[in-house]
């Protein structure tokens, strides 16, 4: 019933990570998984519940989605490289495929790095993590980097310099077959052409590394040079998004601007809905996070891929959706 | 009206007025971006197989669909030919809409069809069918390995690899998920 193969392949991997980047003098460190605030994301939904204190009063308090948070305060206390294995929780997501509301994250910073250097750090820790005896495919091929800008042009015809003007980029999506809403967002008519023609379209038999993602798409990675573009990328295997990762914003204006618009979006957006606004920690954008670079992996669709599977369920030994099944 | 978040396998839709069935369903959540499903249909009609990534929240127009049990008579190679087994209607469904099902179409068996008002959108194939070994290859002399194996054919052209011990006339049990062989049925 409980698949002990899988267990042991799991603590294999979690045990080679962690030495590959102790090896290399990462400190691995270990913060909240509930918190009272939280970084805004309107994309991420987030579990709440309530810390109950019948004499100084009770406080919401949420699951995180990701340690980022208590991580940047390290960094901009002078931590060095840090990196966490955690339990990380995403509210809404479907069960099932590749997702669980709660799953195993490893997020690594390397101070003094940018987004290309975790490129590099990222495929050797790939290459010298890899479990014994089981050599997929794809851990042969040599990694490709493509950068969106490439990639959409190659799978989707859409020329991104034109996209930034949104007009253009629902035309390409009729032109596609497509049929973006009325008053669709630009992420969401970007997304629509991403993940019909681009993703599926990215080569499955080795890692692809997807940089360089439209500076429409809001988040904490510093802007690129004279380009509409983020320093971010994605690495997928096998067709299945594995780490995310940013050249870490450190400019504290950029933050503000990011966590009052974004914040502000969330509200609205889940106004009359069953889903919690997380407050955020207002003395995060004071920080003064050193040039970093930050990537957040997901270890259970890791393990997948080693084990040449395509969902994460059979790796769980206790998958909610079997839970809820009881 | 339907979410697309609530479109699973089987969920039967209408796109531009054709009826399409869900055959696989997959949810994406892109980084930094709201959720959407990424689909596979069928057209019952052509068995084309329609690809359509939706924003879990964008509308589908789903229909209502009745199950009925059809008996099995022929295929004349382009059509399967069913008896509706409460009207004894006969309904004829292309062939080319159900790749390799003639492998599971036994006649006088009985099968349950999804029907959305007067077509078949779906043929739900039993998990398990007993077959008669039409063609059997002889097992080798002295062949005395344990465990050993060779292929026969059943009545409907299914090859299936099964114990040598197994003769041709003789029936057996298969998988027709997997098929692969389950049991000799001794009649």
């Amino acid at each position: 019933m409980y698949n002990f193969d899988a267990a042991r392949k799991r603590s294999e991997l979690l045990m080679n990570i962690r030495t590959y980047f102790i090896d290399k003098g990462y400190l691995e460190v270990s913060t909240p998984t509930l918190s009272p605030y939280l970084i805004p994301e309107p994309t991420i939904k987030t579990f709440g519940t309530r810390f109950v204190n019948e004499f100084e009063g009770s406080r919401d308090l949420y699951m995180i989605p990701s340690p980022e948070i208590f991580m940047k305060k390290l960094l901009a206390a002078g931590s060095g490289s840090i990196f966490q294995i955690s339990q990380c929780f995403r509210n809404a997501e479907q069960l099932g495929d590749v997702h669980n509301p709660e799953f195993t994250m490893l997020e690594y910073y390397t101070v003094g790095a940018d987004d290309r250097d975790s490129i590099a750090i990222t495929m050797e820790m790939i290459e010298k993590t890899k479990l014994k005896g089981i050599e997929e495919p794809w851990l042969r091929e040599k990694p490709l980097i493509i950068s969106m800008h490439e990639a959409m042009l190659k799978y989707a015809g859409v020329d991104m310099d034109k996209a930034e003007d949104i007009s253009y980029l629902r035309e390409e999506a009729i032109r596609l077959g497509l049929e973006p809403g009325e008053n669709e967002s630009w992420d969401d008519t970007f997304n629509r052409i991403f993940l019909t023609y681009t993703e599926p379209s990215l080569p499955k038999d080795r890692q692809v590394y997807l940089t360089d993602y439209p500076d429409k798409i809001a988040c904490l990675a510093k802007h690129s040079d004279g380009k509409p573009t983020k320093k971010r990328w994605e690495m997928y295997i096998s067709g299945i998004e594995i780490a995310n990762c940013y050249d870490e914003e450190t400019d504290k204006e950029a933050t503000r601007t990011y966590f009052s618009e974004e914040y502000r979006k969330m509200e609205n957006e889940r106004q009359g809905t069953e889903y919690v606004t997380p407050p955020y920690d207002p003395s995060f954008t004071d920080l003064s996070i050193p040039q970093s670079s930050g990537g957040a992996m997901g270890l259970d669709r890791l393990l997948a891929v080693h084990l040449g599977l395509n969902c994460i369920e059979p790796l769980l030994l206790f998958p909610l959706s079997d839970m809820l099944r009881q | 009206m339907i979410k697309a978040g609530q479109i699973d396998k089987g969920t039967a839709l209408l796109i531009k007025g054709q009826p399409f069935v869900c055959i696989e369903r997959e949810f994406v959540n892109p980084g930094k971006g709201s959720a959407f499903v990424r689909l596979k249909l069928k057209s019952p009609s052509t068995g084309q197989v329609l690809s359509e990534t939706m924003k879990s929240q964008d509308n589908a127009e789903d229909i209502t669909v009745e199950d009925r049990d059809l008996q099995y008579l022929y295929n004349d190679g382009e059509n399967f030919y069913f008896q509706n087994t409460e009207t004894f209607d006969q309904i004829d469904v292309p062939m080319k809409s159900f790749p390799d099902y003639e492998y599971f179409m036994k006649e006088g068996e009985t099968y349950r069809a999804t029907f959305w008002e007067d077509q078949v959108l779906d043929i739900t194939i039993p998990s398990k069918i007993v077959f008669t070994v039409a063609e059997a290859e002889e097992a080798v002399k002295g062949d005395t390995v344990q465990g050993a194996t060779k292929y026969v054919t059943t009545e409907t052209g299914l090859r299936v690899r099964v114990p040598i011990f197994i003769k041709q006339g003789e029936k057996i049990r298969v998988n027709t998920e997997t098929k692969e062989y389950l049991e000799r049925v001794n009649s």
